[in-house]
Protein backbone atom coordinates (compact mmCIF):
# COMPACT_ATOMS: atom_id res chain seq x y z
CA UNK A 1 0.00 0.00 0.00
CA UNK A 2 2.81 2.35 1.06
CA UNK A 3 5.36 1.53 -2.15
CA UNK A 4 6.41 4.37 -4.32
CA UNK A 5 6.07 2.77 -8.15
CA UNK A 6 8.85 4.88 -9.61
CA UNK A 7 11.06 3.27 -12.03
CA UNK A 8 14.26 4.52 -13.80
CA UNK A 9 14.76 3.15 -17.29
CA UNK A 10 18.35 4.66 -17.47
CA UNK A 11 19.93 7.70 -18.66
CA UNK A 12 17.96 8.96 -15.22
CA UNK A 13 15.05 9.32 -16.72
CA UNK A 14 11.76 7.92 -14.81
CA UNK A 15 8.61 6.40 -15.58
CA UNK A 16 5.66 6.80 -13.34
CA UNK A 17 3.37 3.99 -12.90
CA UNK A 18 0.32 5.83 -11.94
CA UNK A 19 -2.07 5.57 -9.76
CA UNK A 20 -5.16 4.76 -11.88
CA UNK A 21 -3.53 1.40 -12.62
CA UNK A 22 -3.26 0.45 -9.31
CA UNK A 23 -6.85 1.29 -8.25
CA UNK A 24 -8.60 -0.39 -10.92
CA UNK A 25 -6.37 -3.64 -10.19
CA UNK A 26 -7.35 -3.26 -6.47
CA UNK A 27 -11.05 -2.82 -7.59
CA UNK A 28 -11.68 -6.20 -8.64
CA UNK A 29 -10.43 -6.98 -4.95
CA UNK A 30 -13.70 -7.29 -2.11
CA UNK A 31 -12.79 -5.56 0.48
CA UNK A 32 -12.23 -1.84 0.08
CA UNK A 33 -12.55 -1.01 3.57
CA UNK A 34 -15.76 1.01 5.10
CA UNK A 35 -17.31 4.39 4.05
CA UNK A 36 -15.26 6.90 5.77
CA UNK A 37 -18.64 9.18 6.65
CA UNK A 38 -21.26 6.61 7.44
CA UNK A 39 -21.26 5.18 10.71
CA UNK A 40 -20.93 1.42 11.40
CA UNK A 41 -23.27 -0.82 13.16
CA UNK A 42 -20.74 -2.52 15.35
CA UNK A 43 -18.43 0.36 16.34
CA UNK A 44 -21.90 2.27 17.36
CA UNK A 45 -22.71 -0.87 19.38
CA UNK A 46 -19.55 -1.14 20.98
CA UNK A 47 -18.93 2.69 21.64
CA UNK A 48 -22.21 2.57 22.82
CA UNK A 49 -22.03 -0.60 24.85
CA UNK A 50 -18.58 1.08 26.66
CA UNK A 51 -20.04 4.56 27.34
CA UNK A 52 -23.14 3.34 28.87
CA UNK A 53 -21.46 1.33 30.97
CA UNK A 54 -18.47 3.98 32.05
CA UNK A 55 -21.10 6.16 32.58
CA UNK A 56 -23.86 4.45 34.52
CA UNK A 57 -20.95 2.90 37.15
CA UNK A 58 -19.42 6.31 36.89
CA UNK A 59 -23.12 7.76 38.25
CA UNK A 60 -23.81 5.08 40.89
CA UNK A 61 -20.57 3.97 42.31
CA UNK A 62 -17.15 5.43 40.74
CA UNK A 63 -17.69 9.48 41.13
CA UNK A 64 -19.71 9.09 44.50
CA UNK A 65 -16.93 7.57 46.33
CA UNK A 66 -14.00 9.41 44.45
CA UNK A 67 -16.40 12.90 45.67
CA UNK A 68 -16.73 11.64 48.99
CA UNK A 69 -13.27 11.03 50.06
CA UNK A 70 -12.75 14.50 48.47
CA UNK A 71 -15.08 15.77 50.77
CA UNK A 72 -14.68 14.47 53.55
CA UNK A 73 -10.84 15.29 53.20
CA UNK A 74 -11.30 19.06 52.16
CA UNK A 75 -13.55 18.75 55.45
CA UNK A 76 -10.90 17.43 57.81
CA UNK A 77 -7.94 20.00 56.55
CA UNK A 78 -10.96 22.59 56.76
CA UNK A 79 -10.98 21.04 60.62
CA UNK A 80 -7.62 21.18 61.08
CA UNK A 81 -6.90 24.45 60.23
CA UNK A 82 -9.95 25.53 62.65
CA UNK A 83 -8.52 23.32 65.56
CA UNK A 84 -4.96 24.90 64.21
CA UNK A 85 -6.92 28.29 64.79
CA UNK A 86 -8.23 27.94 67.75
CA UNK A 87 -5.24 26.44 69.28
CA UNK A 88 -3.35 29.23 68.16
CA UNK A 89 -5.72 31.87 69.81
CA UNK A 90 -5.87 29.88 72.92
CA UNK A 91 -1.42 30.17 72.94
CA UNK A 92 -1.70 33.85 72.03
CA UNK A 93 -3.69 34.38 75.22
CA UNK A 94 -1.72 32.92 77.24
CA UNK A 95 1.07 34.54 76.21
CA UNK A 96 -0.33 37.59 76.95
CA UNK A 97 -1.45 36.12 80.17
CA UNK A 98 2.02 35.79 81.00
CA UNK A 99 3.00 38.75 79.59
CA UNK A 100 0.94 40.64 81.96
CA UNK A 101 2.00 38.33 84.68
CA UNK A 102 5.51 39.79 83.72
CA UNK A 103 5.17 42.88 83.88
CA UNK A 104 3.45 42.75 87.16
CA UNK A 105 6.50 41.03 88.67
CA UNK A 106 8.88 43.91 87.04
CA UNK A 107 6.88 46.82 88.43
CA UNK A 108 7.15 45.16 91.52
CA UNK A 109 11.02 44.96 91.61
CA UNK A 110 11.04 48.26 90.71
CA UNK A 111 9.01 49.36 93.40
CA UNK A 112 11.37 47.57 95.90
CA UNK A 113 14.63 48.72 94.62
CA UNK A 114 13.34 52.11 94.34
CA UNK A 115 12.80 52.11 98.00
CA UNK A 116 16.33 50.14 98.82
CA UNK A 117 17.57 53.28 97.15
CA UNK A 118 15.46 55.45 98.95
CA UNK A 119 16.28 54.33 101.85
CA UNK A 120 20.54 54.08 100.85
CA UNK A 121 19.92 58.06 99.94
CA UNK A 122 18.85 59.21 103.01
CA UNK A 123 21.68 57.30 104.86
CA UNK A 124 24.13 58.54 102.33
CA UNK A 125 22.41 62.35 103.24
CA UNK A 126 22.87 61.73 106.77
CA UNK A 127 26.40 59.87 106.40
CA UNK A 128 27.52 63.09 104.47
CA UNK A 129 25.88 65.58 107.12
CA UNK A 130 28.30 63.41 109.66
CA UNK A 131 31.30 63.86 107.42
CA UNK A 132 30.51 67.59 106.70
CA UNK A 133 29.71 68.71 110.28
CA UNK A 134 33.49 67.34 111.08
CA UNK A 135 35.14 68.36 108.11
CA UNK A 136 34.09 72.14 109.33
CA UNK A 137 34.91 71.44 112.87
CA UNK A 138 37.88 70.49 112.15
CA UNK A 139 38.71 73.30 109.65
CA UNK A 140 37.62 75.69 111.95
CA UNK A 141 40.32 74.07 114.46
CA UNK A 142 42.97 74.42 112.12
CA UNK A 143 41.62 78.08 111.06
CA UNK A 144 42.13 78.95 115.15
CA UNK A 145 45.55 77.47 115.55
CA UNK A 146 46.70 78.96 112.37
CA UNK A 147 45.17 82.12 113.65
CA UNK A 148 46.47 82.44 116.66
CA UNK A 149 49.90 81.38 115.47
CA UNK A 150 49.21 84.38 113.17
CA UNK A 151 48.55 86.57 116.01
CA UNK A 152 51.91 85.35 118.12
CA UNK A 153 53.88 85.37 115.08
CA UNK A 154 53.03 89.06 113.97
CA UNK A 155 54.60 91.58 116.66
CA UNK A 156 57.92 89.37 116.38
CA UNK A 157 57.51 90.20 112.11
CA UNK A 158 56.74 93.94 112.99
CA UNK A 159 59.84 94.85 115.44
CA UNK A 160 62.15 92.55 113.00
CA UNK A 161 60.66 94.82 110.16
CA UNK A 162 61.40 98.12 111.95
CA UNK A 163 64.59 97.24 113.45
CA UNK A 164 65.67 96.58 109.46
CA UNK A 165 64.28 99.31 108.30
CA UNK A 166 65.87 101.85 111.42
CA UNK A 167 68.92 100.28 110.74
CA UNK A 168 68.57 100.86 106.67
CA UNK A 169 67.84 104.19 107.15
CA UNK A 170 70.17 105.15 109.46
CA UNK A 171 72.85 103.45 107.36
CA UNK A 172 71.61 105.90 104.67
CA UNK A 173 71.77 108.43 106.02
CA UNK A 174 73.45 108.51 108.84
CA UNK A 175 71.24 109.57 111.66
CA UNK A 176 69.29 107.22 113.50
CA UNK A 177 65.68 107.65 112.90
CA UNK A 178 63.18 107.88 115.52
CA UNK A 179 61.98 104.71 116.58
CA UNK A 180 58.16 105.41 117.10
CA UNK A 181 58.13 106.83 114.08
CA UNK A 182 59.81 103.97 112.36
CA UNK A 183 57.38 101.58 113.96
CA UNK A 184 53.93 104.00 113.33
CA UNK A 185 55.14 103.18 109.29
CA UNK A 186 55.87 99.71 109.71
CA UNK A 187 52.28 98.70 111.15
CA UNK A 188 50.66 100.84 108.52
CA UNK A 189 52.60 99.61 105.63
CA UNK A 190 52.33 96.02 107.10
CA UNK A 191 48.31 96.80 107.36
CA UNK A 192 48.02 98.33 104.39
CA UNK A 193 49.70 94.99 102.99
CA UNK A 194 47.89 92.38 104.70
CA UNK B 1 -11.68 23.55 -12.97
CA UNK B 2 -12.39 22.01 -16.32
CA UNK B 3 -9.21 23.21 -18.07
CA UNK B 4 -7.15 21.17 -15.15
CA UNK B 5 -8.63 18.24 -15.17
CA UNK B 6 -8.40 18.06 -19.46
CA UNK B 7 -4.62 18.77 -18.82
CA UNK B 8 -3.93 15.76 -16.52
CA UNK B 9 -6.03 13.90 -19.03
CA UNK B 10 -3.59 14.47 -21.77
CA UNK B 11 -0.92 13.30 -19.45
CA UNK B 12 0.10 10.21 -21.03
CA UNK B 13 -0.72 6.85 -19.28
CA UNK B 14 -3.47 8.58 -17.66
CA UNK B 15 -6.68 6.46 -19.10
CA UNK B 16 -8.73 9.62 -21.17
CA UNK B 17 -12.24 8.11 -20.94
CA UNK B 18 -15.26 9.74 -19.08
CA UNK B 19 -14.68 7.74 -15.99
CA UNK B 20 -11.72 8.57 -15.76
CA UNK B 21 -12.28 12.50 -16.45
CA UNK B 22 -14.80 12.50 -13.57
CA UNK B 23 -12.51 11.48 -11.11
CA UNK B 24 -10.08 13.47 -11.98
CA UNK B 25 -12.82 16.39 -11.81
CA UNK B 26 -14.21 15.35 -8.37
CA UNK B 27 -10.37 15.30 -6.88
CA UNK B 28 -10.00 18.83 -7.94
CA UNK B 29 -13.14 20.02 -6.72
CA UNK B 30 -12.95 18.03 -3.62
CA UNK B 31 -9.19 19.80 -3.08
CA UNK B 32 -11.26 23.20 -4.11
CA UNK B 33 -13.71 22.82 -1.80
CA UNK B 34 -11.71 22.30 1.42
CA UNK B 35 -9.35 25.11 0.23
CA UNK B 36 -12.40 27.24 0.07
CA UNK B 37 -14.12 26.10 2.91
CA UNK B 38 -11.05 26.80 5.27
CA UNK B 39 -10.31 30.59 4.30
CA UNK B 40 -13.13 31.79 6.20
CA UNK B 41 -12.49 29.91 9.42
CA UNK B 42 -9.24 30.65 9.52
CA UNK B 43 -10.01 34.25 9.11
CA UNK B 44 -12.76 34.11 11.91
CA UNK B 45 -10.63 31.73 14.73
CA UNK B 46 -7.80 34.60 13.92
CA UNK B 47 -10.38 37.40 15.04
CA UNK B 48 -11.43 35.09 18.37
CA UNK B 49 -8.11 34.94 19.55
CA UNK B 50 -6.70 37.62 18.60
CA UNK B 51 -9.45 39.61 20.27
CA UNK B 52 -9.25 36.79 23.36
CA UNK B 53 -6.01 37.63 23.45
CA UNK B 54 -6.41 41.68 23.58
CA UNK B 55 -9.12 41.29 26.40
CA UNK B 56 -6.58 38.82 28.10
CA UNK B 57 -3.85 41.42 28.42
CA UNK B 58 -6.15 44.01 29.11
CA UNK B 59 -7.86 42.12 32.26
CA UNK B 60 -5.55 39.53 33.50
CA UNK B 61 -8.30 38.59 36.04
CA UNK B 62 -10.60 37.68 33.71
CA UNK B 63 -8.46 35.37 31.52
CA UNK B 64 -10.13 32.37 32.90
CA UNK B 65 -13.23 33.26 31.56
CA UNK B 66 -12.01 35.25 28.50
CA UNK B 67 -10.19 31.52 27.62
CA UNK B 68 -13.58 29.11 27.86
CA UNK B 69 -15.45 32.25 26.00
CA UNK B 70 -12.60 31.92 23.28
CA UNK B 71 -12.74 28.14 23.01
CA UNK B 72 -16.28 28.07 22.45
CA UNK B 73 -15.98 30.76 19.31
CA UNK B 74 -13.43 28.93 17.98
CA UNK B 75 -15.22 25.96 17.89
CA UNK B 76 -18.15 26.87 16.56
CA UNK B 77 -16.23 29.02 13.99
CA UNK B 78 -14.54 25.92 13.22
CA UNK B 79 -17.27 23.68 12.22
CA UNK B 80 -17.77 25.41 9.19
CA UNK B 81 -14.34 24.43 7.96
CA UNK B 82 -15.03 20.69 9.10
CA UNK B 83 -17.67 20.80 7.46
CA UNK B 84 -16.13 21.23 4.18
CA UNK B 85 -13.60 19.37 5.38
CA UNK B 86 -16.23 15.99 5.29
CA UNK B 87 -17.45 17.95 1.89
CA UNK B 88 -13.92 16.94 0.65
CA UNK B 89 -14.03 13.38 1.82
CA UNK B 90 -17.69 13.38 0.07
CA UNK B 91 -16.41 14.23 -3.02
CA UNK B 92 -13.64 12.14 -2.86
CA UNK B 93 -15.80 9.12 -2.80
CA UNK C 1 9.22 13.52 -11.09
CA UNK C 2 8.45 11.46 -8.21
CA UNK C 3 4.97 9.39 -8.04
CA UNK C 4 2.84 8.81 -5.11
CA UNK C 5 0.16 6.96 -4.46
CA UNK C 6 -1.70 7.85 -1.46
CA UNK C 7 -4.00 5.06 -0.71
CA UNK C 8 -8.08 5.96 -0.72
CA UNK C 9 -9.30 7.15 2.63
CA UNK C 10 -11.23 3.45 2.99
CA UNK C 11 -7.94 2.02 3.18
CA UNK C 12 -6.39 3.57 5.62
CA UNK C 13 -9.79 3.46 8.38
CA UNK C 14 -10.13 -0.14 7.16
CA UNK C 15 -9.39 -2.88 10.17
CA UNK C 16 -9.84 -6.62 10.35
CA UNK C 17 -12.17 -8.06 12.49
CA UNK C 18 -10.54 -9.24 15.65
CA UNK C 19 -13.49 -11.38 16.21
CA UNK C 20 -17.18 -11.38 14.28
CA UNK C 21 -17.84 -7.71 14.32
CA UNK C 22 -15.36 -6.83 16.95
CA UNK C 23 -12.40 -4.46 14.72
CA UNK C 24 -10.28 -2.19 16.29
CA UNK C 25 -12.40 0.77 16.82
CA UNK C 26 -14.49 -1.72 18.70
CA UNK C 27 -11.60 -2.62 21.11
CA UNK C 28 -10.76 1.31 21.72
CA UNK C 29 -13.94 2.13 23.21
CA UNK C 30 -14.12 -0.84 25.36
CA UNK C 31 -10.54 -0.27 26.16
CA UNK C 32 -11.59 3.50 27.34
CA UNK C 33 -14.09 2.67 29.42
CA UNK C 34 -12.12 0.16 31.09
CA UNK C 35 -9.29 1.95 31.26
CA UNK C 36 -11.47 5.01 33.06
CA UNK C 37 -13.51 2.66 35.25
CA UNK C 38 -10.00 1.31 36.41
CA UNK C 39 -9.06 4.53 37.39
CA UNK C 40 -11.70 5.68 39.48
CA UNK C 41 -11.99 2.07 40.77
CA UNK C 42 -8.00 2.21 42.02
CA UNK C 43 -8.93 6.06 43.47
CA UNK C 44 -11.75 5.11 45.11
CA UNK C 45 -9.97 2.22 47.13
CA UNK C 46 -7.07 4.47 48.08
CA UNK C 47 -7.40 6.57 52.02
CA UNK C 48 -8.86 9.46 50.96
CA UNK C 49 -7.91 11.74 54.36
CA UNK C 50 -4.24 11.04 53.24
CA UNK C 51 -3.25 13.38 50.52
CA UNK C 52 -3.42 12.05 47.58
CA UNK C 53 -0.92 10.32 45.18
CA UNK C 54 -0.42 8.41 41.86
CA UNK C 55 -4.03 7.46 40.28
CA UNK C 56 -5.75 9.16 42.87
CA UNK C 57 -4.43 12.63 42.28
CA UNK C 58 -4.91 11.72 38.61
CA UNK C 59 -9.16 10.96 39.60
CA UNK C 60 -8.98 14.07 41.38
CA UNK C 61 -7.67 16.01 38.88
CA UNK C 62 -9.78 15.21 36.50
CA UNK C 63 -12.98 15.88 38.76
CA UNK C 64 -11.80 18.93 39.48
CA UNK C 65 -11.14 20.17 35.94
CA UNK C 66 -14.59 19.43 35.30
CA UNK C 67 -15.81 21.00 38.27
CA UNK C 68 -14.03 24.44 37.73
CA UNK C 69 -13.32 24.80 34.17
CA UNK C 70 -16.40 23.25 32.63
CA UNK C 71 -19.71 23.35 34.89
CA UNK C 72 -18.36 26.57 37.28
CA UNK C 73 -17.82 28.29 33.85
CA UNK C 74 -20.70 27.82 31.95
CA UNK C 75 -23.59 26.53 34.45
CA UNK C 76 -22.66 27.71 38.10
CA UNK C 77 -22.77 26.18 40.98
CA UNK C 78 -26.37 24.62 40.18
CA UNK C 79 -24.93 22.55 37.37
CA UNK C 80 -22.83 20.34 39.95
CA UNK C 81 -25.08 17.18 39.78
CA UNK C 82 -24.10 17.28 35.82
CA UNK C 83 -20.86 16.41 36.64
CA UNK C 84 -20.71 12.42 36.58
CA UNK C 85 -22.25 12.78 33.11
CA UNK C 86 -19.50 15.21 31.69
CA UNK C 87 -17.19 13.89 33.61
CA UNK C 88 -17.51 10.16 31.68
CA UNK C 89 -18.07 12.47 28.44
CA UNK C 90 -14.55 13.28 29.06
CA UNK C 91 -12.69 10.92 30.12
CA UNK C 92 -14.35 8.67 27.08
CA UNK C 93 -13.85 10.84 24.43
CA UNK C 94 -10.19 11.56 25.79
CA UNK C 95 -9.50 7.93 25.84
CA UNK C 96 -10.87 7.33 22.79
CA UNK C 97 -9.17 10.41 20.84
CA UNK C 98 -5.50 9.29 22.60
CA UNK C 99 -4.93 6.37 20.74
CA UNK C 100 -4.96 8.30 17.45
CA UNK C 101 -0.77 8.69 18.66
CA UNK C 102 -0.04 5.80 20.99
CA UNK C 103 1.81 3.49 18.85
CA UNK C 104 0.17 -0.12 18.33
CA UNK C 105 -3.19 1.84 17.95
CA UNK C 106 -2.66 4.72 15.49
CA UNK C 107 -5.95 5.21 15.32
CA UNK C 108 -8.21 7.58 17.30
CA UNK C 109 -11.32 5.78 18.06
CA UNK C 110 -13.51 9.17 17.01
CA UNK C 111 -12.29 9.32 13.83
CA UNK C 112 -14.65 7.07 12.79
CA UNK C 113 -18.72 8.59 12.51
CA UNK C 114 -20.39 5.93 15.20
CA UNK C 115 -18.79 7.35 18.50
CA UNK C 116 -19.13 10.79 18.04
CA UNK C 117 -22.44 10.29 16.36
CA UNK C 118 -23.76 8.13 19.73
CA UNK C 119 -22.56 10.71 22.15
CA UNK C 120 -24.10 13.84 20.26
CA UNK C 121 -27.28 11.97 20.32
CA UNK C 122 -26.95 10.91 23.70
CA UNK C 123 -26.21 15.06 24.11
CA UNK C 124 -29.42 15.60 22.54
CA UNK C 125 -31.91 13.54 24.04
CA UNK C 126 -30.07 15.25 27.30
CA UNK C 127 -30.65 18.49 26.80
CA UNK C 128 -34.27 18.47 25.00
CA UNK C 129 -35.08 16.52 28.00
CA UNK C 130 -34.41 18.76 30.47
CA UNK C 131 -35.36 21.90 28.91
CA UNK C 132 -38.79 19.87 28.58
CA UNK C 133 -38.92 19.18 32.09
CA UNK C 134 -37.38 22.31 33.39
CA UNK C 135 -39.89 24.77 30.97
CA UNK C 136 -42.30 22.25 29.82
CA UNK C 137 -44.23 22.91 26.65
CA UNK C 138 -42.68 26.58 26.98
CA UNK C 139 -39.00 25.36 25.94
CA UNK C 140 -40.42 24.98 22.48
CA UNK C 141 -42.71 28.01 21.93
CA UNK C 142 -40.01 30.41 23.30
CA UNK C 143 -37.61 28.40 21.04
CA UNK C 144 -39.52 28.99 17.61
CA UNK C 145 -41.34 32.57 19.52
CA UNK C 146 -38.34 34.10 20.54
CA UNK C 147 -39.97 37.08 22.68
CA UNK C 148 -36.58 38.49 23.32
CA UNK C 149 -36.22 40.24 19.49
CA UNK C 150 -38.30 42.56 17.60
CA UNK C 151 -41.46 41.10 16.33
CA UNK C 152 -40.94 41.27 12.90
CA UNK C 153 -37.71 38.89 12.95
CA UNK C 154 -39.32 36.49 15.30
CA UNK C 155 -40.40 33.73 12.49
CA UNK C 156 -36.95 34.11 11.01
CA UNK C 157 -34.83 33.56 14.63
CA UNK C 158 -37.49 31.40 15.92
CA UNK C 159 -36.74 28.94 12.94
CA UNK C 160 -33.29 29.46 12.93
CA UNK C 161 -33.42 28.76 16.63
CA UNK C 162 -35.45 25.33 15.97
CA UNK C 163 -32.96 24.10 12.84
CA UNK C 164 -30.19 25.02 15.46
CA UNK C 165 -31.61 23.18 18.77
CA UNK C 166 -32.83 20.62 16.47
CA UNK C 167 -30.45 19.63 13.51
CA UNK C 168 -27.37 22.12 13.93
CA UNK C 169 -26.13 21.19 17.07
CA UNK C 170 -25.78 17.41 17.26
CA UNK C 171 -25.21 17.20 14.05
CA UNK C 172 -22.18 19.81 14.22
CA UNK C 173 -21.05 18.43 17.40
CA UNK C 174 -20.73 14.58 15.75
CA UNK C 175 -18.85 16.37 13.20
CA UNK C 176 -16.54 18.44 14.61
CA UNK C 177 -15.25 15.77 16.43
CA UNK C 178 -15.14 13.24 14.33
CA UNK C 179 -13.51 15.44 11.32
CA UNK C 180 -11.00 16.81 13.47
CA UNK C 181 -9.79 13.34 15.09
CA UNK C 182 -10.45 11.90 11.36
CA UNK C 183 -7.88 14.80 9.70
CA UNK C 184 -5.62 14.80 12.81
CA UNK C 185 -5.19 11.07 11.74
CA UNK C 186 -4.65 11.65 7.88
CA UNK C 187 -2.48 14.52 8.35
CA UNK C 188 -0.31 11.86 10.37
CA UNK C 189 -0.51 9.37 8.00
CA UNK C 190 0.62 11.69 4.95
CA UNK C 191 3.88 13.08 7.24
CA UNK C 192 4.34 9.04 7.67
CA UNK C 193 3.86 7.94 3.98
CA UNK C 194 5.33 10.98 2.40
CA UNK C 195 8.81 10.18 4.74
CA UNK C 196 8.67 6.13 4.25
CA UNK C 197 8.13 7.10 0.60
CA UNK C 198 11.25 9.48 0.31
CA UNK C 199 13.61 6.86 2.46
CA UNK C 200 12.91 4.11 0.09
CA UNK C 201 12.85 5.75 -3.32
CA UNK C 202 14.31 3.77 -6.11
CA UNK C 203 16.02 6.94 -7.35
CA UNK C 204 19.39 8.20 -8.79
CA UNK C 205 18.77 11.76 -7.19
CA UNK C 206 21.14 11.29 -4.12
CA UNK C 207 19.71 13.91 -2.35
CA UNK C 208 16.08 12.67 -2.22
CA UNK C 209 16.32 9.86 0.10
CA UNK C 210 18.04 11.57 3.08
CA UNK C 211 15.55 14.17 2.19
CA UNK C 212 12.69 12.08 3.90
CA UNK C 213 14.06 13.25 7.70
CA UNK C 214 12.07 16.41 6.92
CA UNK C 215 8.76 15.22 6.70
CA UNK C 216 9.70 12.64 9.30
CA UNK C 217 10.53 15.92 11.74
CA UNK C 218 7.00 17.42 10.65
CA UNK C 219 5.64 13.84 12.07
CA UNK C 220 7.03 14.67 15.05
CA UNK C 221 5.73 17.54 15.75
CA UNK C 222 2.43 17.14 14.76
CA UNK C 223 2.40 14.21 17.03
CA UNK C 224 2.70 16.57 19.33
CA UNK C 225 0.05 18.67 17.89
CA UNK C 226 -2.24 15.67 17.97
CA UNK C 227 -2.06 15.73 21.96
CA UNK C 228 -3.06 19.07 22.03
CA UNK C 229 -6.12 18.69 19.40
CA UNK C 230 -7.08 15.35 21.26
CA UNK C 231 -7.41 16.73 24.63
CA UNK C 232 -8.99 20.25 23.65
CA UNK C 233 -11.88 18.22 21.48
CA UNK C 234 -12.87 16.20 24.20
CA UNK C 235 -12.67 19.25 25.89
CA UNK C 236 -14.91 21.48 23.53
CA UNK C 237 -17.43 18.99 23.06
CA UNK C 238 -17.89 18.86 27.14
CA UNK C 239 -18.17 22.07 27.60
CA UNK C 240 -20.56 23.01 24.62
CA UNK C 241 -22.55 19.43 26.37
CA UNK C 242 -22.66 21.82 30.05
CA UNK C 243 -23.24 24.91 27.08
CA UNK C 244 -26.12 23.26 25.63
CA UNK C 245 -28.19 21.82 28.74
CA UNK C 246 -27.67 25.56 30.52
CA UNK C 247 -29.10 27.07 27.90
CA UNK C 248 -32.31 24.32 28.08
CA UNK C 249 -32.35 25.01 31.28
CA UNK C 250 -33.00 28.89 31.49
CA UNK C 251 -34.80 29.49 27.81
CA UNK C 252 -35.16 33.29 28.91
CA UNK C 253 -31.85 34.68 27.38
Amino acid sequence: MFTVTVHTTGAGELVVRLPQQRVTAEAGTEDKGPSPIAPELKELAWGAGSFIVLFVLMRVVLFPRVKNGMQARYGKIRDDHESADAMRAAARGEVAAYEQELAGVRAEAAQRIQAVRDIIEAERAIAIGVANERISASRADANAVNEAAKAAAAPHIKEAVADVSGRAAELATGRKPDAAMVNSVVTSLIGAGQ
Amino acid sequence: MEAMSYIIAAVPGVPSNDAALKTANAAIGAGFAYGLAAIGPGIGIGYVVGKAIEAMARQPEAAGMVRTTMFLGIAFTEALALIGFVVFILLGL
Amino acid sequence: MLGLTFPPINELIRWRDIFTSFNKVGLIAVLAALIGIAIFLIAGRKDPLKAPTGVRNLAETGVEFIEDQIVMQTMGKDGLPWTPFLLSLFIFIYLCNLPGIIPIFQMPATARMAIPLFLALVVWVVYNAVGLKHNGFKYITAMAWPTSVPIGMRPLVGVIELLSNIVLRPFSLAVRLFANMLAGHMLLITFAFLSNAMFTAHTKQFFLRPMGVLPLFMLVFLTAFEVLVGFLQAYIFTILTAVFINSARHIEH
